[in-house]
């Protein structure tokens, strides 16, 4: 039994998720061979072979999988994948919309998402956003499978695997990349930051999400906001937590001025530790964290930022 | 601030269940409409009044419209609430086809609007009284009025006003003094008008003003008035909206709820007359008015059960999330779980649940009366007080109690609770007070014809009482002998009425509002008693409710039979003694 | 140009999921239901482009029991112009419905399908990218804005850490993300004209697919439930558990 993981970088570096989706194989359990397709991605592939747990790299550098294009990977991971037991990605966007094809030319269903590994071919996966957990057993001869980063350990870097070169591009010239305008901040996005501090109504209005942001450059924390803050116009969409936005699981998710409404809660439930700072005692927001801190976040924040 | 959820199932099982849509619908041979239709509506509608009317309601309370230069300005965010309920097409309802309407029965419109007036009364009063121009147009007007003003009011491109009441002339509209002037083939409109709903705002191109006046030569008190239509804008020869008439709003009145809806003083005429159109003949004006009023009379009824609702949907939230005492674990206790608050809940979610079934069997028979039931027209004429009269007068106690449920926070005005408190105090005055339902129902409706359709009601009522009980359901029964006591007790006190009252009017007077109340608590005890009988039937076989509705429909009707019939016996007790100590004090001993 | 559009019959967004006793599934019955958040921006999308004179004729396709006619009907009073539904039972896997999406596909060549980018039930996050891997089509998942030129997509994604503009050549398959628009409501209007519009059913064995079952449900459990913490009294406390107790900062 072998199994092919599907590498998420940019060419130069490995993508964290890889690193989750490693650990996911090793717990199905058999000799895992790690794909680095790219272009001009040796720096890549030589920070693959030192994860941990990898027996082989397979590099394919060729100008049709600079931008991961998912026409011309899903080929390419069909052709390689025919004789693993498991392909698996990470659920990253990138994993998301490449590895479904992949399964349909195989004719075999893909496993989505997973939290967990229950047997070779038994795992556990959210569904409903998370209200409920399905456990699904794969009847197909090869496995397809992507891996919530967030629900397994990183594995490690001190491996060193062979890489092997392979020769097998085909650009089907489909589709084509056109331009990326990635958030340019300092911070980490959120969907992959360690720490979390995120706003909700109690902020009062835009500005003072600076605040948040203070706090979050000392503690090298992304910053989100809850669908009400949203709603309310202080911050854009792209920072909602939650069940219609972004689904995390940081090692600590600090919640300032948040109530806690169930679809803010979908949205982070799984992090680690959670903080909740909210002057409102009652605030649903108290029943999910860990440490509570019932205090005006206007005189809460500034001391924070002040003694961390 | 609270927010609005829609009662989809309720309402679908009242309109399937209770008024037999489907069955109404192919009486009344509306091919394409059913009951599958009716739920998708009611959905679309329930996500317009959730989402776009309900988060403006509180903004009408603190934001009110304001007046100057005769234009008022209606608060921010309802002109684009207007829009699109417009552009969403809600408008067009229940207007013919010929001019643009949908032509669906009152029942599904009266679903609608009880959303509608859920989410945002004041704002749903502007679209209700276009409804009453629409009807008048439609009902009385000539086939140029209808051409150029019927396609705009029914898509709600143009709002209508009733233009009724003067400072002296209130509840008696005999007193009418504003003047209509004939003048080639219109008239000149002057004279001063007052509480008039919606009179202006800036939301439409147009507004359409139906105005009650006297001609010169008109006799005197309520034969001589007759109905005109005026533009607030002139329609040019393409028929768009042009010149400004001689109509100004002149101030707004300041009150004690419904903020959000302008109250106009209307002046027409300070500047030579405004232009207006006789509607139908001269001299028929009120008559005219009385072929509406069943209809507007059911809608502030209506109204009622809306804020009642909105109310049950603010104090069943409050009570789950406020924390008093604890338990023997220490542990805090929701305030739900204390039996008088779940007595506070029972009551409004029972009360509503009657007034729902009352609302939509009452304007189904309208339907019914319309398709040329003659049954139903005698029914709808006994219902309508009824429904108008107790329902907002039940009003009154429910949003009461949402106040009461919060406690302290009620009467601070940040919940929200006493908006809708507020809000609902207008409801048993405008469109006829209670006094005047009670002396209806009383006298036109009981007396005059000897009874008859109140016994046929009886005779409905004791039908269902049977049924009760001889169903196999223990709990079924119990409520068929509860529900059979109460029309015992009430038919006695209507003996009463009819044997004692026919020959003196002041009488008559001291029992209209308790034979009222009493009929109130009747008929929404029945209706609730036959959804129970309804929801137990069901259970039986595949249905789309579930047991947890469904059995709640039961207990539902089981705690009205406990809390509400008995008042029953306290009414019949009054009516019965004639009130007649009601003039033991002379005016000076008061 | 033609555009296929296809809806899924879900739990309504704000119904809450219960778990079955029996741990067998989710309880679905009496819960409602309603058109899945993202297929109803897929329809909104579609038309937007009719409006806009860009596709001619929007067929909006639904693949489940009877019952899911009504999620049809939903698009086809947003604006769709007739509907498919293909009989099958409840819950078809993701494979098996973009099997009898591409028999449609091949029927009808349209030369944009939009469909959500997930079902809020299954969250699977892969029947469009299935449908288009079957009919040999381009893919643009995640999108948050779509243009329509010289016969190619150009759509915007959203992606983990920022946005990708791709170019696709039509006939393709984009799947929307939450941005992409905020849908209409329903016109009392269209809600009436929905129910004149035609509605074809076809079944699996009219198309020629034959259903497999790839995937078994073994169980379905609750989330483990987070307790409560504790409540601390001063920003120091605060720091001192984060560092000395959790030792996340």
């Amino acid at each position: 039994m072998a199994i092919l993981v599907i590498a998420e970088h940019d060419n130069t570096a490995l993508k964290g998720a890889t690193l989750n989706t490693i650990t996911a194989a090793q717990q199905i359990g058999g000799d895992i061979h790690l794909l680095v397709a790219g272009f001009n991605c040796q720096p890549a592939a030589d920070a693959a072979a030192k994860v941990a747990g990898v027996s082989k790299v397979l590099q394919v550098d060729n100008a049709a999988y600079e931008h991961q294009l998912a026409e011309n990977l899903a080929k390419l991971v069909l052709e390689l994948g025919r004789d693993y037991s498991h392909i698996l990605a990470p659920a990253t966007t990138t994993g998301k919309n490449f590895m479904p094809r992949v399964a349909a030319l195989l004719d075999v269903a893909q496993i989505s998402d997973i939290t967990a590994v229950e047997a070779a071919d038994s795992f556990q996966r959210p569904i409903y956003a998370g209200n409920a957990i399905a456990t699904v057993k794969s009847l197909d001869a090869i496995k397809v499978i992507t891996v919530r980063g967030t629900a397994f350990e990183a594995a490690e870097q001190n491996g060193s695997a062979d890489i092997s070169s392979v020769d097998a591009a085909e650009d089907l010239a489909i589709s084509q990349f056109i331009s990326e305008e990635m958030a340019k901040s300092d911070r980490p996005e959120l969907t992959a930051a360690k720490v979390i501090i995120s706003g909700g109504r109690g902020m009062g209005n835009g500005e003072n999400f600076a605040m948040l942001e203070q706090v979050a450059d000392k503690l090298g924390a992304a910053v989100g906001a809850s669908r009400a803050a949203v709603d309310a116009g202080f911050v854009p969409n792209d920072m909602q937590v939650g069940q219609t936005g972004k689904i995390v699981a940081p090692e600590l998710y600090i919640a300032v001025g948040i109530s806690g409404a169930i679809q803010h809660l979908a949205g982070m439930k799984d992090s680690k530790v959670i903080v909740a700072i909210n002057k409102d005692e009652e605030a649903p927001i108290f029943s999910v964290a860990d440490y509570g801190l019932v205090a005006d976040l206007f005189d809460v924040m500034p001391e924070l930022q002040q003694k961390l | 601030m609270s927010t609005y959820t829609p009662p989809l199932q309720d309402a679908a099982f009242v309109l399937d269940q209770l008024v037999g849509f489907d069955q109404l619908c192919s009486d009344l041979q509306l091919e394409e409409v059913n009951s599958e239709l009716a739920n998708v509506v009611i959905e679309e509608s329930g996500k317009l009044a959730a989402d776009v009317l309900a988060p403006l309601n509180s903004v009408g309370d603190e934001k009110h419209p304001k007046v100057s230069d005769g234009q008022v300005q209606e608060t921010e965010g309802f002109a684009d609430a207007y829009q699109q309920f417009v552009e969403n097409g809600w408008a067009t309802l229940t207007g013919p086809e010929d001019f643009g309407g949908q032509a669906l029965p009152n029942v599904l419109s009266t679903a609608v609007n009880e959303q509608l007036h859920s989410a945002n009364m004041s704002f749903a009063l502007c679209p209700m009284l276009s409804q009453g121009a629409v009807e008048a147009l439609i009902a009385h007007g000539s086939d140029e009025l209808k051409a150029q003003y019927l396609p705009q009011l029914i898509s709600g491109e143009w709002t209508g006003t009733m233009n009724l009441t003067e400072p002296n002339a209130g509840s008696d509209l005999a007193a009418v003094a504003s003047k209509a002037i004939p003048e080639g083939d219109h008239y000149k409109i002057s004279g001063q008008k007052i509480f008039i709903t919606w009179g202006d705002h800036q939301m439409t191109s147009n507004i359409v003003h139906l105005v009650l006046a006297r001609l010169p030569d008109a006799p005197a008190g309520v034969k001589g008035i007759s109905l005109f239509i005026v533009p607030k804008y002139m329609l040019d020869d393409q028929g768009q909206p042009a010149e400004q008439n001689d109509v100004s709003c002149i101030s707004l009145e300041h009150k004690m709820g419904i903020h959000g809806s302008p109250t106009c003083v209307m002046s027409f005429g300070d500047n030579g007359g405004a232009i207006g159109y006789l509607v139908g003949e001269a001299n028929k004006g009120l008559s005219y008015m009385f072929t509406m009023m069943n209809h507007a009379r059911q809608t502030v009824g209506l109204q009622g059960l809306s804020i009642s609702e909105r109310a049950y949907q603010q104090a069943l939230q409050y009570s789950q999330e406020r924390f008093q005492g604890t338990d023997r674990d220490g542990g805090k206790i929701a305030i739900i779980n204390h039996p008088d608050v779940r007595r506070m809940l029972m009551a409004m979610k029972s009360g509503n649940e009657a007034m729902r079934a009352l609302a939509f069997t009452a304007a189904a028979e309208i339907d019914r009366a319309h398709s040329g039931n003659s049954n139903s027209k005698v029914r709808v004429e006994l219902l309508t007080p009824i429904v108008k009269g107790w329902m907002t007068e039940l009003a009154q106690e429910l949003t009461s109690l949402n106040i009461q449920v919060h406690g302290g926070m009620g009467f601070v005005e940040e919940t929200g609770a006493a908006q809708h408190y507020r809000d609902a105090r207008i409801l048993p005055i405008y469109e006829g007070t209670t006094g005047i339902q009670a002396l209806d129902l009383i006298g036109r409706k009981t007396l005059f014809d000897k009874g008859a359709a109140l016994q046929q009601l009886q005779a409905d009522i004791q039908a269902t009482a049977e049924l009760l009980s001889n169903s196999e359901n223990e709990k079924l029964r119990q409520l068929g002998a509860q529900l059979d006591s109460a029309l015992l007790i009430s038919s006695k006190a209507s003996q009463w009425i009819l044997a004692n009252t026919a020959t003196d009017k002041q009488l008559m007077g001291n029992v209209s509002f308790d034979n009222l109340m009493m009929m109130g608590y009747l008929t929404g005890g029945w209706l609730l008693a036959q959804s129970a009988l309804k929801a137990v039937e069901l259970q039986a076989e595949d249905n789309n409710y579930g047991d947890d509705f469904l059995n709640a429909k039961l207990g539902t009707a089981l705690f009205y039979a406990q809390h509400y019939l008995p008042r029953i016996s306290q009414h019949a007790e009054t009516i019965c003694s004639g009130l007649d100590q009601t003039f033991a004090l002379d005016i000076e001993q008061l | 140009m033609k555009i296929l559009v296809a809806v899924k019959r879900v739990i309504d967004y704000n119904a809450k999921v219960r778990v079955k006793t029996d741990n067998t599934d989710v309880d679905l019955s009496n819960t409602k239901m309603a058109i899945n958040p993202f297929c109803e921006i897929a329809v909104e999308e579609a038309v937007r482009l009719k409006e806009a004179g860009t596709a001619s004729e929007i067929i909006a396709v639904s693949v489940g029991p009877k019952a899911c006619q009504e999620q049809i009907r939903a698009a086809l009073a947003l604006g769709a112009d007739r509907g498919i539904q293909i009989e099958t039972e409840d819950s078809p896997e993701s494979l098996n419905v973009a099997k009898l999406l591409a028999k449609i596909v091949e029927a009808e060549q349209p030369e944009l399908i939009i469909m959500g980018k997930q079902a809020i039930d299954s969250d699977n996050n892969q029947t469009g990218q299935m449908l288009a891997a079957l009919s040999g089509m381009p893919q643009a998942t995640f999108a948050s804005e779509v243009s329509i030129e010289d016969g190619k997509a150009q759509v915007t994604r959203e992606v983990d850490g920022g946005l990708q503009t791709v170019a696709i050549n039509l006939p393709a398959v984009v799947t929307t993300d939450l941005r992409l628009n905020e849908p209409r409501y329903a016109a009392l209007p269209n809600i009436m004209k929905a129910k004149r519009k035609p509605l074809d059913v076809k079944t699996p064995a009219d198309l020629g697919v034959e259903l497999k079952q790839h995937t078994q449900l073994l169980k379905v459990t609750e989330p483990a439930e987070r307790s409560a913490g504790i409540l601390v009294s001063s920003v120091d406390e605060l720091i001192e558990k984060l560092k000395n107790e959790a030792k996340v900062i």
